[in-house]
Protein backbone atom coordinates (compact mmCIF):
# COMPACT_ATOMS: atom_id res chain seq x y z
CA UNK A 1 0.00 0.00 0.00
CA UNK A 2 1.47 3.36 -0.85
CA UNK A 3 1.98 5.29 2.58
CA UNK A 4 -0.34 8.13 1.93
CA UNK A 5 -3.12 5.64 1.54
CA UNK A 6 -3.13 3.92 4.91
CA UNK A 7 -2.16 7.27 7.44
CA UNK A 8 -5.28 8.00 9.55
CA UNK A 9 -6.21 11.15 10.26
CA UNK A 10 -6.02 12.02 13.95
CA UNK A 11 -8.93 14.08 14.02
CA UNK A 12 -11.62 11.63 12.68
CA UNK A 13 -11.86 10.36 9.35
CA UNK A 14 -10.28 7.10 10.28
CA UNK A 15 -11.26 3.80 8.81
CA UNK A 16 -15.44 3.29 9.89
CA UNK A 17 -15.56 -1.14 9.90
CA UNK A 18 -18.92 -1.34 8.98
CA UNK A 19 -19.53 -4.00 11.09
CA UNK A 20 -19.18 -1.57 13.83
CA UNK A 21 -22.08 0.44 13.12
CA UNK A 22 -25.60 0.00 12.73
CA UNK A 23 -27.38 1.15 9.40
CA UNK A 24 -29.39 3.91 9.59
CA UNK A 25 -32.17 1.72 7.94
CA UNK A 26 -32.26 -0.32 10.51
CA UNK A 27 -33.39 1.81 13.22
CA UNK A 28 -37.01 1.54 14.61
CA UNK A 29 -38.66 3.62 17.70
CA UNK A 30 -37.42 4.46 21.04
CA UNK A 31 -33.58 4.35 19.46
CA UNK A 32 -31.43 7.49 20.01
CA UNK A 33 -28.72 7.46 17.37
CA UNK A 34 -25.81 8.90 17.22
CA UNK A 35 -25.01 9.75 13.71
CA UNK A 36 -21.16 10.46 12.60
CA UNK A 37 -20.67 11.68 9.52
CA UNK A 38 -17.35 13.03 7.58
CA UNK A 39 -19.10 15.59 4.88
CA UNK A 40 -22.63 16.92 4.67
CA UNK A 41 -23.42 15.30 1.73
CA UNK A 42 -23.54 12.12 4.41
CA UNK A 43 -25.32 13.96 6.87
CA UNK A 44 -28.01 14.59 4.49
CA UNK A 45 -28.18 11.14 2.51
CA UNK A 46 -28.36 9.52 6.23
CA UNK A 47 -30.79 11.98 7.25
CA UNK A 48 -32.87 11.26 3.96
CA UNK A 49 -32.83 7.48 4.74
CA UNK A 50 -33.80 8.39 8.22
CA UNK A 51 -36.75 10.98 6.85
CA UNK A 52 -38.08 8.56 4.42
CA UNK A 53 -38.26 5.46 6.68
CA UNK A 54 -40.20 7.71 9.06
CA UNK A 55 -42.76 9.36 6.46
CA UNK A 56 -43.19 5.63 5.13
CA UNK A 57 -44.16 4.37 8.74
CA UNK A 58 -46.77 7.07 8.74
CA UNK A 59 -44.80 8.69 11.95
CA UNK A 60 -44.44 12.59 12.45
CA UNK A 61 -40.65 13.82 11.50
CA UNK A 62 -38.95 16.27 12.57
CA UNK A 63 -36.05 17.79 11.05
CA UNK A 64 -33.52 20.68 12.84
CA UNK A 65 -31.13 22.51 11.22
CA UNK A 66 -29.55 25.51 11.37
CA UNK A 67 -30.59 26.31 7.40
CA UNK A 68 -34.32 24.51 7.39
CA UNK A 69 -34.90 25.57 3.78
CA UNK A 70 -31.95 24.75 2.29
CA UNK A 71 -32.39 21.39 3.70
CA UNK A 72 -35.94 21.32 2.77
CA UNK A 73 -34.49 21.74 -1.29
CA UNK A 74 -31.35 19.42 -0.48
CA UNK A 75 -33.65 16.48 0.57
CA UNK A 76 -36.19 17.31 -2.12
CA UNK A 77 -33.15 16.89 -4.52
CA UNK A 78 -33.30 13.24 -3.02
CA UNK A 79 -36.58 11.98 -4.23
CA UNK A 80 -38.03 12.39 -0.39
CA UNK A 81 -41.21 14.12 -0.98
CA UNK A 82 -40.51 16.41 1.53
CA UNK A 83 -42.54 19.19 0.26
CA UNK A 84 -45.59 17.45 0.21
CA UNK A 85 -44.93 16.18 3.54
CA UNK A 86 -44.42 19.90 4.88
CA UNK A 87 -47.48 20.70 3.43
CA UNK A 88 -49.05 18.35 4.83
CA UNK A 89 -48.03 18.87 8.35
CA UNK A 90 -46.16 15.25 8.88
CA UNK A 91 -43.20 16.57 8.09
CA UNK A 92 -41.75 19.54 10.00
CA UNK A 93 -38.61 21.52 9.35
CA UNK A 94 -37.34 23.06 11.87
CA UNK A 95 -33.99 26.20 13.16
CA UNK A 96 -32.28 25.23 15.80
CA UNK A 97 -31.74 28.49 16.43
CA UNK A 98 -35.65 28.68 17.39
CA UNK A 99 -35.44 25.14 19.08
CA UNK A 100 -32.92 24.76 21.08
CA UNK A 101 -31.26 27.85 21.85
CA UNK A 102 -32.73 30.83 23.58
CA UNK A 103 -31.95 34.40 24.27
CA UNK A 104 -29.26 33.05 27.41
CA UNK A 105 -27.82 30.79 25.42
CA UNK A 106 -28.48 26.78 25.34
CA UNK A 107 -29.88 25.23 28.00
CA UNK A 108 -30.33 21.50 28.08
CA UNK A 109 -34.02 21.92 30.41
CA UNK A 110 -35.30 24.60 27.56
CA UNK A 111 -33.96 22.21 24.82
CA UNK A 112 -35.69 18.89 26.27
CA UNK A 113 -38.36 20.77 26.94
CA UNK A 114 -38.62 21.45 22.91
CA UNK A 115 -38.51 18.21 22.02
CA UNK A 116 -41.32 16.53 24.56
CA UNK A 117 -43.28 19.49 23.51
CA UNK A 118 -42.65 17.94 19.43
CA UNK A 119 -43.34 14.51 21.30
CA UNK A 120 -46.78 15.56 22.62
CA UNK A 121 -47.87 17.38 19.70
CA UNK A 122 -47.21 14.29 17.64
CA UNK A 123 -49.69 12.40 19.78
CA UNK A 124 -52.07 14.87 19.60
CA UNK A 125 -52.23 15.10 15.79
CA UNK A 126 -52.51 10.91 16.37
CA UNK A 127 -49.33 10.17 15.07
CA UNK A 128 -48.19 6.24 15.83
CA UNK A 129 -44.67 7.58 16.31
CA UNK A 130 -42.47 10.14 15.81
CA UNK A 131 -38.93 10.62 14.45
CA UNK A 132 -36.62 13.30 14.68
CA UNK A 133 -33.09 14.28 13.17
CA UNK A 134 -30.64 17.08 14.67
CA UNK A 135 -27.96 18.47 13.18
CA UNK A 136 -25.81 19.42 15.91
CA UNK A 137 -23.49 21.59 14.37
CA UNK A 138 -25.35 24.12 16.18
CA UNK A 139 -23.41 23.23 19.06
CA UNK A 140 -20.15 24.05 17.45
CA UNK A 141 -20.78 28.09 17.67
CA UNK A 142 -19.49 29.29 20.92
CA UNK A 143 -22.24 29.67 23.71
CA UNK A 144 -23.59 30.10 27.11
CA UNK A 145 -24.79 26.92 28.13
CA UNK A 146 -23.05 24.55 25.49
CA UNK A 147 -21.02 22.56 28.28
CA UNK A 148 -24.79 21.55 29.14
CA UNK A 149 -25.03 19.18 25.98
CA UNK A 150 -24.13 15.74 27.30
CA UNK A 151 -27.09 16.41 29.95
CA UNK A 152 -29.37 17.26 26.52
CA UNK A 153 -28.35 14.02 25.59
CA UNK A 154 -28.67 12.03 28.76
CA UNK A 155 -32.11 13.21 28.78
CA UNK A 156 -33.29 12.28 25.20
CA UNK A 157 -31.78 8.88 26.18
CA UNK A 158 -34.39 8.84 28.62
CA UNK A 159 -37.25 10.55 26.86
CA UNK A 160 -36.79 8.10 24.04
CA UNK A 161 -38.06 4.85 25.98
CA UNK A 162 -41.12 3.46 25.20
CA UNK A 163 -42.23 6.73 23.96
CA UNK A 164 -42.83 6.05 20.72
CA UNK A 165 -40.23 8.51 19.28
CA UNK A 166 -36.58 7.64 17.91
CA UNK A 167 -33.56 10.53 17.67
CA UNK A 168 -30.68 10.78 14.99
CA UNK A 169 -28.23 13.18 17.00
CA UNK A 170 -25.51 14.04 13.39
CA UNK A 171 -22.41 15.39 14.90
CA UNK A 172 -19.32 16.11 12.34
CA UNK A 173 -16.68 13.86 13.46
CA UNK A 174 -14.28 16.15 11.93
CA UNK A 175 -15.54 19.29 13.25
CA UNK A 176 -16.36 17.86 16.81
CA UNK A 177 -13.60 17.51 19.56
CA UNK A 178 -12.58 13.88 20.29
CA UNK A 179 -13.61 14.76 24.08
CA UNK A 180 -17.20 15.85 23.60
CA UNK A 181 -17.86 12.71 20.99
CA UNK A 182 -16.69 10.78 23.93
CA UNK A 183 -18.60 12.33 26.52
CA UNK A 184 -22.24 12.18 24.47
CA UNK A 185 -21.68 8.80 22.89
CA UNK A 186 -22.63 7.09 25.57
CA UNK A 187 -26.17 7.84 25.85
CA UNK A 188 -27.14 6.99 22.41
CA UNK A 189 -28.62 3.17 21.90
CA UNK A 190 -26.99 3.37 18.59
CA UNK A 191 -23.59 4.36 16.29
CA UNK A 192 -24.89 5.16 12.93
CA UNK A 193 -22.24 6.28 9.99
CA UNK A 194 -22.25 5.13 5.79
CA UNK A 195 -20.67 1.89 5.04
CA UNK A 196 -17.70 2.69 4.39
CA UNK A 197 -15.65 0.90 1.66
CA UNK A 198 -12.56 3.60 1.46
CA UNK A 199 -11.57 6.23 3.69
CA UNK A 200 -8.17 8.22 3.40
CA UNK A 201 -7.25 11.85 3.33
CA UNK A 202 -7.13 11.52 -0.74
CA UNK A 203 -10.44 9.37 -0.74
CA UNK A 204 -13.68 8.09 0.25
CA UNK A 205 -15.93 6.19 -1.41
CA UNK A 206 -19.51 5.08 0.73
CA UNK A 207 -22.54 3.72 0.30
CA UNK A 208 -25.22 6.10 -0.33
CA UNK A 209 -28.61 4.97 0.96
CA UNK A 210 -31.04 8.03 -0.55
CA UNK A 211 -31.64 7.50 -3.63
CA UNK A 212 -29.79 4.11 -3.62
CA UNK A 213 -25.87 3.57 -4.66
CA UNK A 214 -22.60 4.69 -3.65
CA UNK A 215 -20.44 8.43 -3.45
CA UNK A 216 -16.88 9.04 -4.17
CA UNK A 217 -15.48 11.47 -2.83
CA UNK A 218 -11.95 13.13 -3.17
CA UNK A 219 -9.48 12.03 -5.85
CA UNK A 220 -10.40 8.05 -7.52
CA UNK A 221 -7.92 6.17 -9.04
CA UNK A 222 -6.62 2.37 -9.79
CA UNK A 223 -4.93 2.38 -6.32
CA UNK A 224 -8.55 1.89 -4.87
CA UNK A 225 -9.68 -0.69 -7.50
CA UNK A 226 -10.55 -3.45 -4.81
CA UNK A 227 -12.84 -0.59 -2.67
CA UNK A 228 -14.86 0.63 -6.00
CA UNK A 229 -15.57 -3.23 -6.95
CA UNK A 230 -16.67 -4.00 -3.74
CA UNK A 231 -18.97 -0.92 -3.38
CA UNK A 232 -20.21 -1.24 -6.98
CA UNK A 233 -20.89 -4.87 -6.49
CA UNK A 234 -23.24 -4.26 -3.21
CA UNK A 235 -24.60 -1.51 -5.22
CA UNK A 236 -25.55 -3.85 -8.01
CA UNK A 237 -27.46 -6.28 -5.86
CA UNK A 238 -29.49 -4.13 -4.53
CA UNK A 239 -32.80 -4.11 -6.77
CA UNK A 240 -33.58 -0.69 -8.65
CA UNK A 241 -32.09 2.00 -10.23
CA UNK A 242 -28.78 2.87 -8.83
CA UNK A 243 -27.06 6.39 -8.46
CA UNK A 244 -23.50 7.03 -8.47
CA UNK A 245 -22.90 10.63 -6.70
CA UNK A 246 -19.69 11.62 -7.22
CA UNK A 247 -20.11 15.46 -6.56
CA UNK A 248 -17.26 15.94 -4.55
CA UNK A 249 -15.12 13.93 -6.77
CA UNK A 250 -11.75 15.83 -8.37
CA UNK A 251 -10.59 13.53 -10.70
CA UNK A 252 -11.28 10.28 -11.56
CA UNK A 253 -8.61 7.84 -14.10
CA UNK A 254 -9.65 5.84 -16.72
CA UNK A 255 -9.62 2.40 -15.22
CA UNK A 256 -12.20 3.81 -12.35
CA UNK A 257 -14.48 4.86 -15.35
CA UNK A 258 -13.93 1.82 -17.01
CA UNK A 259 -14.76 -0.17 -13.67
CA UNK A 260 -18.40 2.24 -13.43
CA UNK A 261 -18.46 1.08 -17.42
CA UNK A 262 -18.27 -2.32 -17.08
CA UNK A 263 -20.55 -2.89 -13.65
CA UNK A 264 -23.18 -0.31 -15.64
CA UNK A 265 -23.22 -2.33 -18.58
CA UNK A 266 -23.93 -5.94 -16.51
CA UNK A 267 -27.12 -4.53 -15.40
CA UNK A 268 -30.58 -5.59 -16.78
CA UNK A 269 -31.52 -2.80 -18.67
CA UNK A 270 -34.37 -1.84 -17.49
CA UNK A 271 -32.21 -0.75 -14.06
CA UNK A 272 -31.09 3.02 -14.58
CA UNK A 273 -27.93 4.38 -13.70
CA UNK A 274 -27.61 8.54 -12.90
CA UNK A 275 -23.92 9.43 -13.09
CA UNK A 276 -23.97 12.82 -11.05
CA UNK A 277 -20.86 14.70 -11.40
CA UNK A 278 -18.42 17.91 -11.88
CA UNK A 279 -17.61 19.04 -14.72
CA UNK A 280 -13.70 17.66 -14.66
CA UNK A 281 -15.33 13.91 -14.21
CA UNK A 282 -17.98 14.25 -16.29
CA UNK A 283 -15.77 15.08 -19.20
CA UNK A 284 -13.68 11.68 -19.02
CA UNK A 285 -17.14 9.71 -19.36
CA UNK A 286 -17.80 10.79 -22.11
CA UNK A 287 -14.21 10.88 -23.60
CA UNK A 288 -14.95 7.03 -22.39
CA UNK A 289 -18.17 6.27 -24.41
CA UNK A 290 -20.59 6.17 -20.80
CA UNK A 291 -22.95 8.40 -22.62
CA UNK A 292 -23.69 6.41 -25.35
CA UNK A 293 -24.69 3.65 -23.05
CA UNK A 294 -28.79 3.30 -23.19
CA UNK A 295 -29.89 3.00 -19.36
CA UNK A 296 -27.10 6.34 -18.01
CA UNK A 297 -27.36 9.69 -17.46
CA UNK A 298 -24.84 12.00 -16.77
CA UNK A 299 -26.65 14.49 -14.34
CA UNK A 300 -24.23 17.54 -13.01
CA UNK A 301 -24.01 18.72 -9.80
CA UNK A 302 -26.81 21.47 -8.46
CA UNK A 303 -24.76 24.49 -6.80
CA UNK A 304 -26.87 25.33 -3.76
CA UNK B 1 -15.41 6.61 -34.04
CA UNK B 2 -16.30 10.20 -33.80
CA UNK B 3 -13.93 11.25 -30.80
CA UNK B 4 -11.30 10.16 -32.26
CA UNK B 5 -11.43 11.68 -35.77
CA UNK B 6 -12.27 14.57 -34.30
CA UNK B 7 -8.70 14.70 -32.22
CA UNK B 8 -6.71 13.67 -35.17
CA UNK B 9 -8.10 16.19 -37.35
CA UNK B 10 -7.89 18.62 -34.68
CA UNK B 11 -3.93 17.40 -34.53
CA UNK B 12 -3.49 17.84 -38.14
CA UNK B 13 -5.08 21.27 -38.15
CA UNK B 14 -2.47 22.87 -35.65
CA UNK B 15 1.11 23.16 -35.99
CA UNK B 16 3.13 21.52 -34.00
CA UNK B 17 5.25 23.65 -31.55
CA UNK B 18 7.68 20.94 -30.46
CA UNK B 19 10.50 22.07 -33.31
CA UNK B 20 11.88 21.51 -36.06
CA UNK B 21 10.89 18.39 -38.57
CA UNK B 22 7.97 16.98 -38.42
CA UNK B 23 6.64 16.54 -35.17
CA UNK B 24 4.97 13.45 -35.18
CA UNK B 25 7.55 11.12 -35.06
CA UNK B 26 9.98 13.18 -33.45
CA UNK B 27 11.74 10.92 -30.56
CA UNK B 28 11.05 11.60 -26.67
CA UNK B 29 14.93 11.43 -26.40
CA UNK B 30 15.00 14.64 -29.06
CA UNK B 31 12.07 16.47 -27.54
CA UNK B 32 14.34 16.13 -24.30
CA UNK B 33 17.39 16.75 -25.64
CA UNK B 34 15.84 19.89 -27.13
CA UNK B 35 14.18 20.79 -23.64
CA UNK B 36 17.39 21.47 -22.32
CA UNK B 37 17.67 24.23 -23.35
CA UNK B 38 14.69 25.83 -21.35
CA UNK B 39 14.13 25.58 -17.61
CA UNK B 40 12.45 23.15 -16.60
CA UNK B 41 9.18 23.37 -14.39
CA UNK B 42 8.92 20.68 -12.61
CA UNK B 43 11.08 17.27 -12.24
CA UNK B 44 9.68 14.67 -9.64
CA UNK B 45 9.61 10.93 -9.42
CA UNK B 46 6.90 9.11 -8.38
CA UNK B 47 5.71 5.91 -7.45
CA UNK B 48 2.19 4.26 -6.06
CA UNK B 49 2.56 6.28 -3.00
CA UNK B 50 2.91 9.83 -4.79
CA UNK B 51 0.74 9.60 -7.70
CA UNK B 52 -1.97 11.83 -5.60
CA UNK B 53 1.35 14.48 -5.32
CA UNK B 54 2.12 13.91 -8.82
CA UNK B 55 -1.16 14.99 -9.74
CA UNK B 56 -1.13 17.96 -7.89
CA UNK B 57 2.54 19.33 -8.93
CA UNK B 58 1.48 18.65 -12.58
CA UNK B 59 -2.18 20.66 -12.21
CA UNK B 60 -0.17 23.90 -9.81
CA UNK B 61 2.25 24.10 -12.89
CA UNK B 62 -0.42 23.58 -15.83
CA UNK B 63 -2.14 26.26 -14.15
CA UNK B 64 0.63 28.53 -13.65
CA UNK B 65 1.76 28.19 -16.97
CA UNK B 66 -1.26 29.70 -18.21
CA UNK B 67 -3.53 26.29 -19.67
CA UNK B 68 -7.13 26.58 -19.63
CA UNK B 69 -8.94 24.64 -17.03
CA UNK B 70 -10.41 22.40 -18.86
CA UNK B 71 -7.10 21.85 -20.66
CA UNK B 72 -5.59 21.77 -17.40
CA UNK B 73 -7.45 18.80 -16.22
CA UNK B 74 -6.91 16.95 -19.77
CA UNK B 75 -3.31 17.57 -18.94
CA UNK B 76 -3.84 15.93 -15.02
CA UNK B 77 -5.35 12.81 -16.84
CA UNK B 78 -2.51 12.63 -19.09
CA UNK B 79 0.27 12.95 -16.53
CA UNK B 80 -1.40 10.47 -14.47
CA UNK B 81 -2.16 7.79 -16.93
CA UNK B 82 1.50 7.45 -18.28
CA UNK B 83 2.45 7.60 -15.04
CA UNK B 84 0.01 4.88 -13.82
CA UNK B 85 1.62 2.91 -17.06
CA UNK B 86 4.71 3.24 -15.30
CA UNK B 87 3.87 2.05 -12.16
CA UNK B 88 1.41 -0.74 -13.21
CA UNK B 89 3.67 -2.21 -16.15
CA UNK B 90 6.69 -0.85 -15.87
CA UNK B 91 9.03 -0.43 -12.78
CA UNK B 92 6.84 0.39 -10.22
CA UNK B 93 8.34 4.07 -10.48
CA UNK B 94 9.38 6.56 -12.99
CA UNK B 95 9.95 10.72 -13.59
CA UNK B 96 7.80 13.43 -14.56
CA UNK B 97 9.58 16.35 -16.20
CA UNK B 98 7.28 18.89 -17.47
CA UNK B 99 8.95 22.31 -19.62
CA UNK B 100 6.89 25.17 -21.82
CA UNK B 101 8.26 25.52 -24.92
CA UNK B 102 7.22 27.66 -28.33
CA UNK B 103 3.73 28.52 -27.11
CA UNK B 104 3.17 24.81 -25.91
CA UNK B 105 3.14 22.87 -22.19
CA UNK B 106 5.54 19.47 -22.90
CA UNK B 107 5.69 16.65 -19.88
CA UNK B 108 7.75 13.50 -20.08
CA UNK B 109 7.05 10.56 -18.28
CA UNK B 110 9.92 8.41 -17.86
CA UNK B 111 8.63 4.76 -16.64
CA UNK B 112 12.03 4.27 -14.64
CA UNK B 113 13.78 1.43 -16.40
CA UNK B 114 11.82 -1.75 -16.85
CA UNK B 115 10.38 -4.61 -15.73
CA UNK B 116 9.10 -4.91 -19.43
CA UNK B 117 9.95 -2.33 -22.35
CA UNK B 118 6.66 -0.03 -22.22
CA UNK B 119 5.91 -1.82 -25.51
CA UNK B 120 6.01 -4.97 -24.82
CA UNK B 121 4.67 -4.37 -21.27
CA UNK B 122 1.75 -2.12 -22.97
CA UNK B 123 0.86 -4.79 -25.33
CA UNK B 124 -0.75 -6.86 -22.29
CA UNK B 125 -0.31 -4.68 -19.84
CA UNK B 126 -3.02 -1.55 -19.96
CA UNK B 127 -5.81 -3.84 -19.04
CA UNK B 128 -4.41 -6.56 -17.47
CA UNK B 129 -3.71 -6.97 -13.47
CA UNK B 130 -0.31 -7.68 -11.84
CA UNK B 131 -0.08 -11.40 -13.51
CA UNK B 132 0.24 -10.10 -16.77
CA UNK B 133 2.74 -8.02 -15.41
CA UNK B 134 5.16 -10.47 -14.59
CA UNK B 135 4.24 -12.15 -18.05
CA UNK B 136 5.50 -8.85 -19.03
CA UNK B 137 8.61 -8.82 -17.36
CA UNK B 138 9.50 -12.46 -18.71
CA UNK B 139 8.85 -11.18 -22.45
CA UNK B 140 11.55 -8.36 -21.29
CA UNK B 141 14.38 -10.65 -21.35
CA UNK B 142 14.00 -11.10 -25.15
CA UNK B 143 15.37 -7.72 -25.80
CA UNK B 144 13.77 -4.37 -25.64
CA UNK B 145 12.41 -2.76 -28.59
CA UNK B 146 15.29 -0.62 -30.26
CA UNK B 147 14.31 3.59 -30.01
CA UNK B 148 12.23 5.44 -31.99
CA UNK B 149 8.70 6.62 -31.84
CA UNK B 150 7.21 3.28 -30.54
CA UNK B 151 3.65 5.31 -30.43
CA UNK B 152 2.57 2.81 -32.87
CA UNK B 153 3.21 0.23 -31.45
CA UNK B 154 1.42 0.72 -28.27
CA UNK B 155 -1.95 -0.60 -27.88
CA UNK B 156 -4.14 2.15 -27.52
CA UNK B 157 -7.40 0.68 -26.92
CA UNK B 158 -10.42 2.59 -26.99
CA UNK B 159 -11.73 3.49 -23.31
CA UNK B 160 -8.18 2.89 -21.48
CA UNK B 161 -6.00 5.42 -20.10
CA UNK B 162 -2.97 5.75 -22.71
CA UNK B 163 -5.63 5.79 -25.75
CA UNK B 164 -6.99 8.82 -23.59
CA UNK B 165 -4.04 10.83 -23.48
CA UNK B 166 -3.81 10.34 -27.24
CA UNK B 167 -7.44 11.73 -27.44
CA UNK B 168 -6.96 14.27 -24.90
CA UNK B 169 -3.24 15.97 -25.97
CA UNK B 170 -2.09 17.54 -28.88
CA UNK B 171 0.58 15.21 -29.55
CA UNK B 172 2.19 12.43 -27.99
CA UNK B 173 5.60 10.77 -28.89
CA UNK B 174 6.82 6.98 -27.42
CA UNK B 175 10.49 6.02 -27.34
CA UNK B 176 11.85 3.15 -26.05
CA UNK B 177 14.85 1.75 -25.21
CA UNK B 178 17.02 -0.22 -22.83
CA UNK B 179 16.55 2.03 -20.29
CA UNK B 180 13.17 1.99 -20.38
CA UNK B 181 10.37 4.22 -22.26
CA UNK B 182 10.22 7.93 -22.45
CA UNK B 183 6.06 9.13 -23.53
CA UNK B 184 6.65 13.22 -24.46
CA UNK B 185 3.21 14.92 -24.59
CA UNK B 186 2.53 18.18 -26.09
CA UNK B 187 -0.33 20.45 -24.99
CA UNK B 188 -0.72 23.90 -26.51
CA UNK B 189 -0.91 26.89 -24.93
CA UNK B 190 -3.13 29.34 -27.60
CA UNK B 191 -6.54 30.40 -26.13
CA UNK B 192 -8.25 28.64 -28.84
CA UNK B 193 -7.36 24.97 -28.04
CA UNK B 194 -8.59 25.44 -24.69
CA UNK B 195 -12.38 24.44 -26.42
CA UNK B 196 -10.60 22.56 -29.01
CA UNK B 197 -9.63 18.92 -26.78
CA UNK B 198 -13.22 18.02 -26.07
CA UNK B 199 -15.19 15.27 -28.48
CA UNK B 200 -18.20 16.83 -28.55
Amino acid sequence: MPEYRVVVSIEGGSPVPVSAHTQVTDLSVDDHACLTFGEQEELLDLTAAFVRDGLDSGFRVVVLSDTPQLAVAKLGWREIVTESAVAAGQMVMVASQDALIGPQGFSAEQAIGWLRAQLAESRRQGYAGIRVALDMSWALRPMTGIEELPALEEEIASAVGGAGMSVLCGYDRERFDPVTLALIAPFHSHSVAAATYHDDPVLRICRQYVPPGIRLAGEMDFLAADALALALGEAIRIDGDIAINMANLSFIDASSVRMIMEAVTSLDPSRTVVLRCPPSVEARFVQLGADRLPHVSLAGVDEQ
Amino acid sequence: MLAWLASMSSDERRPVPAGPGDGAVLAGEQAYAMAGAVPLLLDQDFDSGTLYALRAAAQAHAIEAGLAEDRTDDLVISVHELAANAVRHGAGRGRLRMWKRAGALHFQVEDGGSRATAGQAACGGEEAGPEAGRENAKAADEGPESGGNVADHWPFLPGHGLWLVRLVSDQITVSSGPDGTRATVVFTLSPEDSSASSPD
